[in-house]
């Protein structure tokens, strides 16, 4: 009896937290299709820096839209910024969308429990409930696989202001090191007050004010 | 007795005076060693001048004196014939220079020489030059009328160089700048170099540095040509107090040997290229001095002290301004403060704006421009950058400066007005709006745009509360651990009861095997008619059984506890009477054909496995 009252709350407790975060916001959302549009609409009155931010946005919620690649290009190549290539791996990760591929990892979270659990209650049924098991953790690996890959880019940054200065220290006066052209994609990887220390795809690191930059995942 | 005595002494002292004067007869006669002048002061020299009648005698040695220096700089002889003789004569000057102050007596250079006193004094540090016989203690020589020269103007005495500090002012207060200029004049031909820049005397002054390119003028004073050098600097005093500030600098001057009234005609003919062919010259090392400023020094005041007040003593006037006046939120800005007017620059500072409201503020730079050669007039650019957190119409408040104003004699503050900015909704942290998008949207229709844009997508599919990916955000965390947690606890419990019902399992299966080595050591006996044999392995089987069951260590159970314990069954009395036969065949060997083994199998039986009686 207690054993079906536990589990009846779980599966309450699943329902009502998976409603909860697959729930839409009303307003103030993003969709793929939404910054797709929006770095078109930058890119078309200018301003490079943001469309790329735009178009950054919407390749992490539709990481196999063609049209967004293909316009990230476009905005780039005239400003001579190199696009980023993707491995085989990083192709293989990334089949599905970040948000598709959470439930799939959970799917594969129950197919791992349910398996073990069957194979403690249906002896009989054992092959059958190791290869689930195999599944579930198959699934669960391309969710982290994915992550994995996605890490980086959640950490990254578009120079929104066209001859940003990166300064050796975090300060207005600060000597300058280099420039950061608009659009350039950075990775953040500190922050001091009013700057963020970059690191360019070159490898080069200096210390730009947060005003120049726009992160690719606006922190919440 | 005693005249005779003196007439014997006479011839005697004749010949001892014959023998001491007859070597200096021999070494030829002195005809005069002068010394000019007398008396001079450290740094100076005299001219020590020997002349001898007769040229063929041994040389003259100089004599040794401590504290002097002797330098032969002329020899020089001389053939004349009086009344058909010849005489010749030999003269050699020497150059004295002292090296410690008091009076010194040079002995005879030869015996019948009289010794020769020079006084040397200590230096006033006043406007000396090496040629001692023009000094002020040996009047028969001034070679220079004072009194003709221009105002302001101290000549050394021979009339070599002077030295001027021009000051605007006579009372100061301490840390307040000064412009003062410094001449230098050097007459042609005398002043052989000038060996260094002018410089203060004493530490109660500051002089900021000197330009290596002074201005060069060429002048007559007097009536003679000089050459003047002038600086312009910045004095400025470090403690309160009254001062004679004096100016020295350092000189090579060409010194005349000649004799007095020679060196006098020299200056007579004027021409310095003629007096340096006529007249023979040494070079000296002097240094020159300016005639004493004095200087009253005080200190600031206390009262009426703004708390920004910084050092700052002058004339100052303050401006603000700030670019761009039109900024996004998060950008930069510039405030300027420019601080314009004469005094020391070096101490004026100012904090600009160190805490205002929605502004981020950072500590400021600062610039000087200066207007003149000395940086005593100028303007000093203080740069604060800024950054608004804010979007809106924004005021920044006014900027103050304090600074002491020595005209006036008192503290004074000028103040800027607020600065008004535009601060405009930053770029990065938006998600434009729909009229925003549709406005950049339609500033350049899509068929225009360059690059070849692929067209907009539909605005259709799922809306994102996050970029973050949904398997990293918390809430939706908690699902798989909270699944996880259930799968674990199920697990665990399953992997218990499995383990549970395998112990139950294999501690019955032990005490299974445990009864049936009983019952075939007790088939064993009975079919042997070992009665005792029999009882003694039931009584012992059971013993351990109830034992066990009762929690206890068999050999510490007794017969009152065991008959304590086991109830009022039929079990429990065949256990008691199975015990009381075991305790009689221990005495007394019962016989087997009275006793039924298969009975009391069956009771050991239960006894050992729990079963109940039928």
């Amino acid at each position: 009896m207690i054993v079906r009252a536990q589990l009846a709350a779980l599966i309450i407790g699943v329902v009502v937290l998976g409603c909860q975060a697959r729930a839409q916001p009303a307003e103030g959302g993003y969709s793929a299709a939404g910054l797709y549009n929006l770095g078109n609409a930058y890119a078309r009155a200018g301003k490079p820096g943001m469309a790329v931010l735009n178009y950054e946005r919407a390749s992490l919620l539709a990481p196999n839209d063609p049209d967004i690649e293909a316009n990230l290009r476009a905005v780039r190549e005239p400003l001579h910024l190199r696009s980023e290539s993707r491995n085989w791996f990083e192709r293989a990760v990334v089949l599905a969308s970040p948000r598709m591929l959470s439930w799939i990892g959970l799917l594969g979270l129950m197919a791992v429990g349910a398996g073990l659990l069957a194979e403690q209650l249906a002896i009989r049924h054992r092959w059958t409930c190791r290869a689930a098991t195999l599944c579930g953790v198959a699934l669960i690996g391309l969710t982290v696989c994915n992550g994995v890959v996605l890490w980086p880019r959640l950490h990254e940054a578009v120079v929104i202001v066209n001859a940003t200065p990166a300064r050796v220290s975090p300060a207005p006066m600060g000597e300058t090191s280099f420039v950061l052209p608009e659009a350039e994609t950075v990775k953040m990887t500190a922050q001091y007050e009013d700057f963020a220390l970059v690191q360019t795809r070159a490898g080069r690191t200096g210390w730009v004010s947060r005003a120049n930059l726009a992160p690719v995942v606006a922190q919440p | 007795m005693s005249s005779k005595r003196i007439r014997r002494a006479e011839p005697i002292a004749l010949i001892v005076a014959l023998l001491v004067t007859a070597p200096a007869l021999a070494t030829g006669i002195l005809a005069s060693a002068t010394i000019e002048p007398a008396e001079i002061t450290i740094g100076e020299s005299a001219q020590l001048t020997i002349t001898s009648l007769d040229a063929d005698t041994q040389p003259i040695t100089l004599p040794l004196v401590s504290g002097l220096e002797f330098r032969v700089v002329e020899r020089s002889r001389r053939i004349e014939f009086i009344n058909g003789a010849t005489l010749a004569t030999t003269t050699m000057v020497v150059r004295v220079t002292p090296q410690v102050a008091g009076t010194f007596t040079i002995p005879g250079i030869t015996p019948v020489s009289q010794p020769l006193v020079l006084r040397v004094d200590k230096d006033n540090g006043i406007g000396n030059s090496s040629l001692a016989a023009n000094s002020s203690s040996s009047p028969s020589r001034p070679t220079i009328a004072r009194g003709a020269l221009p105002s302001g103007i101290h000549m050394t005495p021979d009339g070599s160089a002077f030295v001027q500090l021009s000051v605007p002012k006579r009372d100061v207060y301490v840390g307040e700048s000064i412009p003062v200029s410094i001449e230098v004049g050097m007459r042609a031909g005398v002043v052989r170099s000038l060996n260094g820049l002018p410089m203060l005397a004493g530490s109660d002054f500051t002089l900021n540095n000197l330009s290596r390119q002074p201005e060069r003028v060429q002048k007559t004073i007097d009536g003679k040509p000089f050459t003047v050098l002038t600086w312009h600097s910045v004095l400025a005093a470090v403690k309160p107090g009254s001062f004679s500030l004096i100016v020295e600098s350092p000189l090579t001057v060409r010194i005349s040997t000649r004799p007095q009234r020679e060196a006098m005609l020299e200056d007579q003919l004027g021409d310095p290229f003629m007096q340096n062919i006529f007249g023979p010259t040494v070079q000296k090392d002097i240094k020159v001095a300016s005639p004493p400023v004095e200087l009253t020094v005080s200190m600031l005041p206390t009262e009426g002290r703004p708390p920004d007040f910084s050092g700052a003593v002058g004339a100052f006037a303050i401006a603000t301004d700030i670019s761009p006046l039109t900024a996004a939120a998060g950008d930069p800005l510039t405030l300027r403060l420019h601080v314009i007017g004469s005094g020391n620059f070096d101490r004026v500072d100012s904090a600009m704006l160190a805490h205002v409201d929605q502004w981020k503020t950072y500590p400021p730079k600062s610039s000087f421009k200066s207007n003149d050669a000395i940086g005593y007039k100028g303007e000093k650019i203080f740069e604060q950058p800024l950054i608004a957190s804010k979007p809106g119409a924004q005021t920044l408040p006014g900027l103050t400066f304090s600074y002491f104003e020595p005209t006036t004699r008192r503290y004074e503050t000028a103040r800027s007005a607020p600065l008004g900015v535009t601060i405009s909704p930053s770029l990065a942290d938006s998600s434009l709006t729909a009229q925003q998008l549709a406005a950049l949207t339609t500033a350049q229709p899509t068929d225009q745009s360059p690059g070849g844009l692929r067209p907009d997508h539909i605005a259709s599919g799922s809306i994102a509360s996050s970029l973050i990916p949904l398997y990293l955000q918390p809430r939706f965390l908690a699902i798989p651990s909270l699944l996880t947690f259930a799968f674990a606890g199920g697990w665990l419990r399953l992997r218990r009861r499995a383990a549970d019902s395998t112990g139950r399992n294999s501690r019955r299966d032990r005490g299974l095997s445990k009864a049936n080595r009983v019952l075939v050591q007790l088939e064993a006996a009975a079919r042997a008619g070992d009665s005792a044999q029999f009882f003694n392995v039931a009584r012992s089987a059971l013993q351990r059984a109830l034992a066990a069951r009762w929690q206890l260590a068999p050999e510490q159970m007794s017969a009152a506890d065991m008959d304590a314990r086991l109830g009022s069954d039929g079990d429990s009395d065949e256990i008691r009477q199975l015990f009381a036969l075991a305790d009689e065949a221990n005495y007394s060997p019962l016989q087997p054909a009275t006793i039924d083994f298969a009975r009391w199998t069956r009771i050991v039986r239960r006894g050992l496995t729990g079963e109940t009686a039928p």
